[in-house]
């Protein structure tokens, strides 16, 4: 005993050090700790990651229908006046000029027989179809840009007792597809953000759990840090970064597997994707993965901060 | 926020306490406390349980504010810090419990390093080492650096806690108790130990029961009864002690 302490040392390369020690800290310790708290952690892992996913796959899936929707409304704009294959070239000529004259159509155009058949055949599940007949089963058709959706219903009632217009079906105008569709839509957005909160709360619940519990099992370490005069964020700091990594892990796990799935989907079926899921390429998945990481890292750090709150505040 | 000076005897005081009073509801746990301490001064702090003792220690750490009433520390007015400057007085102000609160898996010298690397990240690892193992060579136990609490006596946990309080050199080391699981001949080790701190400028106020070792050390003593500082004996004058006679 009796040994005098040392005055302070000097500071050579203080702001190296102080940065050193704060990375060291922060992440390094906090890494350190994570990986031995991993059975604590655990649940909250696999709660988030499975929101994560499912949040992924929903948002694809939200994404493919709000193209789907977007190219529906195109297409429902535009009214296919069918003609007979009977019909003269003077009548489908005066069909034209009719339509060309009203107001409500932006624009007339025309489609022969051939070129109806190369379409069909373009399009997935219809090319066997369209070889199995002997003749060109297609008809040719006058194809109507209408300015409003809403006009579409008024100008197809019009044509139906032209001469050129196939009697049994005139025009590819169906009034209730489209209502039924948009309630479909609805129904699915309503049930898929319901659920998708409930498993955001879920997740959010059992991270803030894990953080808290994890807090409790180092309070002799949390307490001492604040008795010799650490500072707040460096008390705090380390379970923040804590939450961060559960919700970075989980959304990097959740965005793989997205991206994974979402690639593989798209190489595989892309004949067929490219009807179904039209504008879902590996750029888009790999969008999805990144916003899903991020998600991941919000969450985690949300549930981490609302639990240090809660927890050391008190 | 204005730092404030009180002259003792031409001394600024480190430790201020003015009509500091401290209530938990209707119960007056400290009751218009005025109390100074010098630089290099030690101090006890003595009265029944529940008299209010941890609660004087606890105003000093800012572990709580006061009521109504100052407290001053090292300049600083704890009564008006706020969450977030708690640490800055924490710095200044080391504290030595009675059930030692060492990390159990970390090492006698993780233990004291780990005080300096919160408290002072723009310490290197060699001077954090440097300083961990002064301070505890200062404590006489630089040969036990390697050892983990659970391999320690009482007397030695003790010291290695004296020793994460002083490693940050702070102006002031208050400690509640700290001999309270020792026996007699260990208390009076670490009495000596905190004296000889108290030699090299700090202020050291502690709380303890144990007469004996008041009565041996013959320093300034703080009675304590009932919330109510009654009895103020200086140092060399300690003679009967108020509440253990009444």
């Amino acid at each position: 005993m009796g040994v005098v302490l040392k005055a302070p040392f000097p500071r050579r390369q203080r702001p190296l050090t102080v940065a050193r020690n704060t990375f060291r800290h922060l992440f390094l310790d906090s890494a350190r700790a994570w990986v031995r708290n991993l059975g604590a952690t655990g649940p909250a892992l696999g709660s988030m990651t499975l929101l994560l996913l499912l949040s992924g796959l929903v948002g694809l899936t939200a994404y493919t229908i709000q193209r789907l929707a977007a190219t529906q409304a195109t297409d429902a704009a535009i009214l296919h006046v069918y003609l007979r294959d009977d019909a003269t070239a003077a009548d489908v000529a005066a069909l034209r000029a009719r339509l060309g004259a009203d107001p409500r159509v932006a624009g007339v155009g025309y489609t022969t027989k051939a070129a109806a058949l190369q379409h069909a055949q373009s399009r997935p599940g219809m090319s066997d179809l369209a070889g199995a007949a002997d003749d060109n089963p297609f008809p040719a058709s006058v194809d109507v840009r209408v300015r409003s959706v809403s006009d579409v219903g008024a100008v197809a009632s019009t044509v139906g007792t032209n001469p050129p217009v196939d009697p049994i079906l005139p025009t590819s105008y169906n009034p209730t597809a489209s209502d039924r569709i948009q309630k479909a839509l609805l129904v699915v957005g309503i049930a898929g953000g319901t659920f998708l909160l409930l498993l955001g709360f879920v997740a959010v619940a059992v991270t803030a759990n894990s953080i808290r519990t994890t807090i409790m099992a180092r309070q002799s370490e949390v307490t001492i840090m604040e008795l010799v005069g650490a500072r707040r964020w460096m008390v705090r700091g380390p379970f923040l970064v804590e939450g961060a990594m559960t919700g970075g892990v989980a959304g990097l796990v959740a965005g793989l597997i997205t991206l994974v799935a979402g690639v593989t989907v798209v190489a595989a079926g892309r004949s067929t994707f490219a009807q179904i899921a039209p504008g879902v390429d590996a750029g888009v998945c790999l969008l999805a993965a990144a916003l899903i990481l991020l998600a991941g890292l919000v969450l985690g750090s949300a549930a981490s901060l609302y639990s240090v709150h809660r927890q050391l505040e008190a | 926020m204005c730092a404030r000076l009180v002259i003792l005897a031409g001394v600024p005081a480190l430790v201020e306490l003015v009509g500091a009073t401290r209530q938990y509801g209707e119960f007056v746990a400290l009751d218009d406390i005025h109390l100074a301490l010098r630089p290099g001064e030690m101090a006890f702090l003595v009265g029944p349980s529940g008299a209010g003792k941890t609660t004087l220690l606890k105003l000093i750490n800012r572990e709580i504010r006061p009521t109504s009433g100052e407290v001053w520390i090292d300049g600083l007015p704890a009564h008006l810090l706020r969450t977030g400057r708690v640490a800055d007085l924490r710095r200044r102000v080391g504290v030595v419990y009675q059930d030692y609160k060492l990390l159990p898996k970390l090492t006698a010298l993780e233990n004291v390093a780990f005080g300096l690397q919160v408290s002072d990240l723009g310490a290197s690892d060699e001077e954090v080492h440097d300083r961990a193992l002064d301070a505890l060579e200062a404590v006489g136990l630089g040969d036990r650096a390697n050892a983990f609490p659970h391999e320690l006596s009482g007397g030695q946990q003790q010291r290695v806690a004296i020793a994460r309080a002083v490693v940050v050199q702070p102006s002031v080391l208050v400690a509640d108790e700290p001999t309270g699981n020792l026996d007699l001949e260990t208390a009076w080790q670490v009495m000596k130990l905190l004296e000889h701190i108290a030699r090299f400028g700090t202020t050291v106020l502690i709380a303890t029961h144990n007469l004996d070792i008041v009565r041996r050390m013959q320093r300034r003593v703080l009675t304590l009864v009932d919330g109510r500082l009654v009895r103020d004996q200086p140092a060399g004058r300690v003679g009967r002690l108020a509440w253990a006679s009444s």
